[in-house]
């Protein structure tokens, strides 16, 4: 998977990409639009981090000119902005998805993630890692080829977190994803903990293996 | 009192008195005047006395002076000054005492001097000036009758830009982006008014809307570095070296992060709704809503071992969805949060109202201060916005909202009125 992100904030600019780079997936990235546009015409990314207040100028332009390229990419636009209309701006004019800074950088991995995967539908229905498979349009879940029952939350924490395989994922980031930012849950992590203990047993049962290391207190990885 | 009365009152004291003073000084011009009139002709009576007595050498009769009654005393005195004054005139047909004006002269007949006094009715001019003052009198009742109702009608209609601007002023509001409206007039100090009134409010207008703006955008700025810090932070964790404690400091940033990425969020959402930026209105049942949110908030809930009643009746309103679900969110997450384990919640919605009742501590808040900005418990870790957004979303669809205590229930209701 090839990556180009645009953001003109060095340091998160680095995190994203210090985050993103792994085996499989080549990060490039720049900080303004005229360099975007360039590397947009010449070279093909599955997915591209948009932030919209770039310092020469908006990234709704860059929108406007993959649309009219006709070009694929997927776009995901990262802004400060909490706000309906560019939301709807960025989205009509070909985005996939729009994220409010401050995020977490394992909820981008994840709409990221989710991008491709629909970008991908094409060519499968079906997300394989290690023992587990996913029927992504049926939301079905398969360990060994046995079927195991989630809950909608434990589905979706489990497609978190093979999205962020092998990376600490905060508490924070899982109760944001879990619930949205709507509800203020400063002291709800003890839910977590029930939704994780779940499937974590859940998968244990199926697959005779703990697939969740829980990291002193701070969060958890999936491996 | 009113201005036109205290001015009134003033210029009717005034008038009165400057009139009164009139008055007396008017009767006592035309009293001297007449008084003069009458001397002059008894000066000219006692002439003719003292002709007549030349001429004939002899005193004349009673007869031969019309209406003026002469009398002559012998006397010794050499000389008698020629003295006016006030005296009883006798009218020798009406038998009845007037007024009247007397004068004394000395004549000498046959070497023989007589006192003469000559005594003349004032009957005419006293009636000349009781017409006088009868007239007087009632031109200035008439004055003064006009001046009242010329005051009360005249002066009405000059304050009336006045009352205009004082009206626009009392229904200023500076969150209102209408301006002020002041009507046309061609009094110097009410224009100036108006200019002033209007400079004014266009000053208070903007100076608001610069602080609003800077709000906006200092929010808006802050969510980078917020988004910086969040990012070194989840990259941070990722070092498997670091030890448990150093991991716990971790958590503590993370926690003031989120808490701080929060209350941007509130002060931003706080600026859109008073700015009016919400209008995604739409008709909403509220009973759909308030289902889905108890089911999100079930798991909250239920571990705190919460329970929840509800009555819910089919409630249509006409409101942004986003504001809407915000309201519900911070009352149902106060509701929980300020709850005690085993508590009860009991949520009852009908046509005209929704009420949302929690057990909590067992003492009333201060229902004045509560839907302040930064108004929080002691314990609390919210932003203290919370309830300030509540308010302003139910004052932005003009909703009713109260709070009040009945052990052990602290109770929020919203009328739709």
């Amino acid at each position: 998977m090839k990556l180009l992100i645009i953001e003109d904030e060095q340091g998160l600019r680095e995190s994203i990409e210090r985050y993103f780079t792994e085996e499989g997936i080549i990060c490039e990235s720049c900080d303004n639009l005229q360099t975007a546009i360039n590397k947009t015409r010449l070279y093909q990314y599955d997915c591209i981090l948009l932030d919209i207040g770039l310092a020469d100028g908006e990234g709704f332009t860059l929108l406007s000119h993959l649309q009219s390229t006709g070009n694929n990419e997927g776009v995901l636009i990262i802004s400060a902005r909490n706000s309906l209309d560019d939301k709807l701006k960025g989205l009509n004019l070909g985005a996939d998805d729009y994220l409010t800074k401050p995020f977490h950088l394992a909820e981008l991995k994840a709409r990221v993630a989710a991008i491709f995967r629909r970008k991908a539908f094409n060519t499968s229905n079906i997300l394989n890692y290690e023992e587990i498979s996913i029927n992504l349009p049926a939301r079905e879940v398969q360990v060994n080829e046995m079927p195991i029952i989630l809950t909608r939350k434990e589905y979706d924490m489990l497609l978190y977190f093979i999205a962020n395989k092998g990376k600490v994922i905060s508490k924070n980031a899982i109760a944001e994803h879990l619930w949205g930012d709507e509800i203020d849950l400063a002291d709800s992590f003890d839910f977590i903990y029930t939704h994780i203990k779940n499937i974590r047993k859940k998968l244990m049962d199926a697959a005779h293996k703990d697939y969740i290391k829980s990291v002193y207190g701070v969060g958890y990885k999936f491996l | 009192m009113k201005l036109s009365a205290q001015y009134s009152k003033v210029n009717l004291i005034i008038t009165i008195s400057v009139l009164f003073i009139a008055g007396i000084i008017y009767y006592g011009t035309i009293d001297y005047i007449a008084n003069n009139q009458l001397d002059r002709n008894l000066d000219e009576e006692i002439g003719e006395v003292a002709d007549y007595v030349k001429i004939n050498q002899r005193l004349p009769k009673q007869i031969d002076f019309d209406e003026d009654q002469t009398s002559f005393t012998k006397t010794d005195q050499k000389a008698i000054a020629k003295v006016f004054f006030d005296t009883v005139y006798r009218n020798p047909r009406e038998k009845k005492p007037e007024s009247g004006r007397a004068v004394t002269g000395l004549i000498t007949l046959s070497g023989v001097n007589y006192k003469v006094i000559v005594i003349e009715s004032k009957e005419a001019t006293e009636y000349l000036i009781q017409l006088i003052t009868l007239i007087t009198l009632v031109l200035t009742a008439l004055l003064l009758l006009i001046l009242v109702i010329a005051n009360r009608y005249i002066l009405n209609g000059l304050w009336k830009p006045f009352y205009h601007i004082l009206q626009q002023l009392k229904a200023f509001n500076i969150a209102d982006a209408t301006s002020i409206e002041l009507s046309e007039t061609k009094v110097d100090e009410f224009k100036e008014l108006n200019d002033a009134v209007l400079s004014m409010s266009s000053r208070v207008n903007s100076d608001y809307q610069n602080l609003k703006t800077f709000t906006e955008n200092a929010s808006h700025e802050m969510m980078t570095p917020i988004s910086v810090i969040t990012s070194k932070l989840d990259t941070l964790i990722q070092d498997e070296t670091l030890k448990f404690e150093q991991f716990n400091q971790i958590n503590d940033i993370y926690a003031a992060t989120n808490r701080l990425s929060r209350l941007n969020q509130s002060l931003l959402l706080l600026v859109k709704i008073e700015n009016d930026l919400i209008q995604d209105s739409a008709n909403l049942n509220l009973k759909d809503i308030i289902t889905e949110k108890l089911h999100q908030f079930q798991e909250l809930t239920q571990s705190k071992h919460i329970g929840v009643t509800h009555t819910l009746d089919d409630m249509e309103i006409t409101a942004s969805k986003y504001l809407i679900e915000i309201l519900i969110n911070n009352l149902f997450s106060n509701a929980i949060k300020h709850n005690i384990p085993y508590g009860t919640i009991r949520i009852l919605l009908n046509d005209n109202k929704l009420i949302i009742q929690n057990t909590g501590e067992n003492e009333s808040l201060n229902e004045k201060e509560i839907f302040e900005r930064f108004q929080k418990g002691k314990t609390s870790e919210g932003t203290g916005l919370g309830l300030t957004i509540v308010k302003n979303i139910c004052s932005q669809y003009n909703f009713r909202l109260n709070y009040y205590f009945e052990k052990p229930l602290h109770s929020f209701q919203i009328d739709f009125v």
